[in-house]
């Protein structure tokens, strides 16, 4: 374990005490989904490639949530905020440059939009030392007045440029991303769309691996175990704050892109009370403090609360409603570190076996 | 934990996604068989719209069984795709796309509210599926595989508005809830009271969540309409009436949305609707004799569903514009949804027996160049004991899209929405 | 044009209903750290346990009692089962009783339909000039003063109410001195519910009971506990002050929707700039008198 080689060097930036799955037994997994997951379109249909896209979409946006919250203990219930503003962004950019120039500008402006937006909230509350469940509150009555005020933006005086934002009836229209100019661009729709939500996705979480397993995500980790302590080792905890909150309003604007080019369609129920709170049930049952298990519980918890709609079975919110209680009751650091915590100790049994009666000689190396 | 436990964890994650993409995989889409014929009926049934949206769901599959009894379509036996989109227009994206693209439906009757259908409406578009959209509706939408077969607020509107401009006055109120539909309905109540001599004292726009409209009702007193015209939605909304009379304000109101679509009527005590007049195309209430005679559309509605509270006026469009689109079926003799489209354009017109709207010996027409309906209209009047009254009744066609816009999807496939704005002055 | 009697009667009505809605809420947050995002459900449980005995002929106030009992009885059952595991995880107990609320709505449209035969507004109107104002709505503002007095009184002069406060201020010194500390949360918990489904009943006359109606309580419950601060009965108090100063205000002048956009407006201004909410600021200033004197 001594040699430097590049996978080495890959694995140490990606890796830490403050993620799940360290392991190379865990890398080699993790390989094998992914190769999964790029090969699925090729199996199935346009529709379910586009399907399961939608699903990677909110993973991401529950990654935005998972480093805020799970991460530096910041509740926020405006990742929505920020997945909206950069969703309706990227529908009045492109409805106004009609292009795939357009196109292309309008993803970096309209996350651009959303990071200032997260960056102003959070400077807002951080820096007025607002702190715990005031922040959610906050962030939470800031989308109750964001779709308030959307809804009522139905007449033609609210428009931007040649964008209509539409009001409750939302804003239709919205191209599909493409890059590219001219001849040589391409659109993604169907299984190219899911292939870049997947990519993105992958990089997403690679990145906020980086950042949680570096010197930074100490700091995070910090101020959610103990702020004052970490004020006295000299960090600004507002900056922090501030910091992984603008990050987080990053990526979520990312995944509003990527929404408001997966149905061509955006509206004021982004902005709801109930899809505002769907990133905090995501996280809570995947598990707060884990990157993989937001995801993970993501596209399962969505997957099956689709598959309930479509039974067209009454009890289908009533088995949503009943399985996330249990899940806090019982589980409540979430699905994924639980599954971890049996896994690591039925290894650990297991190793223990062995030693036992193999004799101490064949002790595997634990690295640290 | 960098150990080698973590490999075993690691294999349960990858295992984990594994198993969920199959089943993603495995939700297998029911292929139609030759002799069935699958339509999608996408309503709510659970949710903020389920007390409108589960009499349009029952209302179909009453067609559909009716159709069905009597040798289904040419032949072929409806089957239905009939999930439950819960109020929530990302459930209904979600759905429509997969009753398109998996279940193949031959057509799809979807959504409540205008703000689904304009979220479904690029699917619709993107795939060229037939879709009926059967709610009233603020009207203007020239689409080339939509056809909106509700009443529109023009044609609503329009029949009870004069009716209350002779009876009671030319001073109008409008009170309508604050998104698109109230607010298109509201610049029709401006349009026609310009065509039959009447002032618009006064608009207010209220948000869907509100529920206290004590500052509403002072405003309407202090303004002193000779009647108001009332575009209430939604469940929050039905507390304006109990308030009303509640501080006395004793005024009549004309309305395109209550009474016809949540039976207001009924649930609350009377004389709260007393003096409201709803002008609509069908209500439980409408006095036709395919509507109330014994083994009448009534009778038919509370056999299959006996529990049921009310047949509301969504749940007749729904009713007719299956059979529209048998009739369609049978005339271009495939379930080819572009051959389907032309007869359906060719116009259709049915009569009272598969239209309770309809008096005995009326119809009414399907108009193809702009999809929509010419509707039989009635003005319906709720008294102190919450009886209902037909006070009058016509035929009202559509007159937006075909004679102001020159909407003709015949000769040129549109997927549009046009506003009053844009055409009438006053409007703006 | 604000008309000032108009003004006056509009405030009384948001005054009350914000007070209504939040006083359960601002009981069981205040006292035990956990939000309960089901408590709309729960005003929810007493309009329709109200409506359900008055539709079945009981008189109107003794339907009231039904729905407030309905909602005691969900209280308690659910403390035993759920809350009590949550207690100090706010963010926990947020979640698991939004899930529990989503349930719970299900539940009802299942088994009662999506809606009920309402109950009639009694008493009619108070006439002035050209307006009028319903008696009823303007006798809830009152209702709502008489609670906030009564659960001052049974939380400051009661034997009981002593007993609750000293749990909730250190519950380990309390249990030390002999009360019991579970029953203390359990019966706080029950009263935050009953207070929630005395608001359901009251309110039951005067909107369409559906099985969402919950939602309409609260975001003004919510928003008013949060400004309201740290002392549960003036914070309550304070804020549906100010908020319904707010609201009324502003709807009286430029209509309804500015009014609310307005209200969530003052109450982010307010957490924001007031860290210890609206009676945190009493204290303070409270305190400073004192030094002063």
């Amino acid at each position: 374990m001594s040699e430097h080689s590049l996978i080495d060097r890959f694995r140490g930036r990606f890796e830490g005490p403050n993620t799940i799955g360290n392991s190379r037994g865990f890398w080699v997994g993790f390989a094998v989904a992914l190769a999964v997951a790029f090969a699925y379109p090729i199996f199935v249909s346009n529709y379910q490639a586009g399907n399961l896209a939608l699903f990677l979409i909110y993973a991401i946006l529950a990654l935005s949530l998972s480093v805020v919250w799970g991460y530096s203990g910041v509740l926020s219930f405006g990742q929505v905020v920020f997945f909206g503003f950069a969703g309706y962004t990227f529908g009045i950019v492109t409805l106004n440059i009609q292009s795939t120039v357009g196109i292309m500008m309008a993803i970096p402006i309209a996350v651009g939009v959303a990071t200032l937006v997260a960056f102003t909230l959070g400077y807002f509350m951080f820096y007025g030392k607002v702190t715990g469940v005031f922040v959610a509150i906050i962030t939470l009555v800031s989308t109750i007045v964001l779709q308030t005020f959307m809804a009522q933006t139905a007449g033609s005086e609210w428009a931007i440029g040649k964008a209509q934002l539409g009001g409750f009836n939302g804003m239709p229209g919205i191209p599909n991303i493409a890059l590219g100019v001219g001849e040589t661009s391409v659109a993604f729709s169907g299984k190219l769309f899911y292939w870049l939500c997947l990519v993105l996705l992958v990089l997403s979480y690679f990145g906020l691996r980086a950042l949680t397993n570096g010197r930074f995500g100490y700091a995070m980790v910090g101020v959610r175990e103990d702020e004052d302590r970490v004020e006295m080792l000299g960090y600004d905890i507002r900056k922090v704050k501030l910091t992984v909150f603008t990050v987080g309003g990053a990526i979520a604007g990312l995944a509003g892109v990527l929404y408001a080019a997966w149905g061509n369609y955006i509206d004021p129920t982004v902005f709801s009370l109930t899809f505002a709170t769907f990133p905090v049930i995501w996280v809570t049952v995947g598990g707060r403090e884990s990157l993989l298990g937001a995801v993970l519980a993501t596209v399962s918890l969505e997957w099956f609360r689709q598959q309930l709609a479509i039974t067209g079975s009454e009890y289908a919110l009533v088995v949503v409603g009943l399985l996330l209680l249990v899940v806090v009751l019982v589980l409540p650091d979430g699905i994924v570190p639980y599954v971890h915590e049996k896994a690591v100790s039925a290894y650990r049994e297991y190793n223990d076996e062995v030693d036992r009666s193999v004799g101490s000689s064949t002790e595997e190396e634990i690295p640290e | 934990m960098s150990d080698g436990l973590s490999s075993r964890r690691g294999f349960l994650a990858s295992s984990a996604v594994l198993a969920g993409t199959a089943l993603a995989g495995c939700s297998g889409g029911t292929a139609s068989s030759s002799d069935t014929v699958t339509l999608g009926i996408l309503e709510d049934r659970s949710g903020n719209f389920a007390l409108v949206g589960d009499p349009k769901h029952k209302a179909s599959l009453l067609a559909i069984e009716e159709i069905n009894a009597d040798g289904g379509i040419m032949g072929n036996e409806i089957e239905v795709f009939d999930p439950d989109p819960q109020s929530d227009n990302q459930r209904y994206q979600e759905l429509t796309d997969r009753a398109i693209r998996q279940e193949n439906v031959d057509a799809l009757w979807a959504g409540y509210s205008s703000a689904t259908r304009e979220a479904i409406r690029p699917i619709i578009n993107r795939n060229e599926q037939l879709y009926f959209y059967t709610t009233q509706y603020e009207g203007g939408v020239c689409d080339k595989t939509t056809f909106a077969v509700g009443p529109t607020a023009r044609q609503q509107l329009g029949t009870v508005l004069p009716y209350l401009r002779e009876e009671f006055g030319p001073d109008i109120y409008t009170i309508a809830a604050d998104y698109n539909f109230g607010q298109l309905s509201a610049d029709w109540v401006k349009v026609l009271a310009n065509e039959n001599d009447a002032n618009v004292l006064g608009e207010e726009f209220i948000p869907l969540s509100e529920t206290d409209f004590s500052s509403t009702i002072n405003n309407i007193q202090e303004a002193d309409p000779d009647f108001v015209m009332s575009m209430l939605v939604g469940a929050n909304h039905t507390s304006f009436y109990e308030q009303k009379a509640s501080a006395g304000l004793d005024i009549p109101i004309g309305t395109s949305t209550a009474m016809a679509q949540g039976y207001e009527h009924r649930r609350i005590s009377p004389p709260a609707m007393a003096n409201i007049y709803a002008g609509v195309n069908y209500m439980e209430e409408v006095p036709t004799e395919s509507n109330t005679n014994d083994g009448g559309f009534v009778d038919r509605y509370f056999d299959m569903y006996p529990d049921a509270p009310y047949l509301n006026e969504e749940a007749e469009t729904n009713y007719f514009s299956m059979y529209m689109y048998k009739e369609a079926v049978e005339q271009a003799g495939t379930f080819e949804q572009p051959e389907v489209i032309e007869a359906l354009e060719s116009g259709i017109s049915l009569g009272t027996e598969r239209a309770p709207e309809a008096p005995e010996g009326q119809t009414i027409e399907l108009d193809g160049a702009t999809h929509h309906v010419d509707h039989h209209m009635w003005v319906m009047k709720a008294d102190e004991d919450h009886n209902i009254e037909a006070v009058e009744n016509r035929k009202v066609p559509e007159t937006f899209l075909s004679e102001t816009v020159g909407c003709d999807l015949r000769e040129e496939a549109e997927q549009t929405q046009y506003t009053p704005v844009d055409y009438y002055q006053e409007a703006k | 044009m604000v008309n000032g009697v108009n003004l006056f009667f509009q405030f009384l009505d948001s005054f009350g209903f914000i007070v209504l809605s939040a006083i359960g809420l601002a009981i069981i947050f205040g006292m035990m750290g956990v939000i309960n995002l089901a408590h709309g459900e729960l005003i929810m449980i007493g309009a329709y346990g109200t409506t359900l005995s008055f539709n079945a002929g009981a008189p109107l106030l003794l339907a009231m009692a039904v729905g407030v009992i309905s909602a005691a009885a969900a209280g308690l059952v659910i403390e035993r089962t759920i809350v009590k595991r949550l207690y100090q995880r706010p963010l926990d107990s947020m979640v698991a009783t939004w899930a529990l609320g989503l349930a719970m709505t299900q539940m009802v449209r299942i088994i009662f339909g999506n809606s009920l035969s309402g109950i009639g507004l009694p008493l009619g109107a108070i006439q002035y000039g050209q307006f009028s104002y319903s008696m009823y709505r303007t006798l809830l503002s009152v209702v709502a003063l008489v609670v906030l007095l009564g659960a001052y009184v049974v939380f400051t002069r009661t034997e009981f109410g002593i007993r609750a406060r000293a749990t909730i201020q250190d519950d380990d010194t309390a249990r030390a001195m002999g009360i019991d500390t579970d029953r203390m949360y359990t019966a706080t918990f029950v009263i935050g519910c009953a207070l929630a489904g005395l608001t359901g009943a009251l309110y039951a006359p005067a909107l369409a009971v559906v099985p969402g109606m919950g939602s309409s309580f609260l975001v003004e419950a919510f928003v008013a506990v949060v400004t309201g601060g740290t002392s549960v009965l003036l914070g309550t108090t304070l804020a549906a002050g100010v908020l319904g100063t707010a609201n009324a205000f502003f709807t009286n002048l430029y209509g309804t929707f500015i009014g609310q956009v307005a209200m969530l407006i003052v109450a982010i201004l307010i957490l924001r700039f007031l860290p210890t909410g609206l009676s945190g600021v009493v204290e303070t200033v409270r305190g400073q008198m004192e030094r002063e004197s």
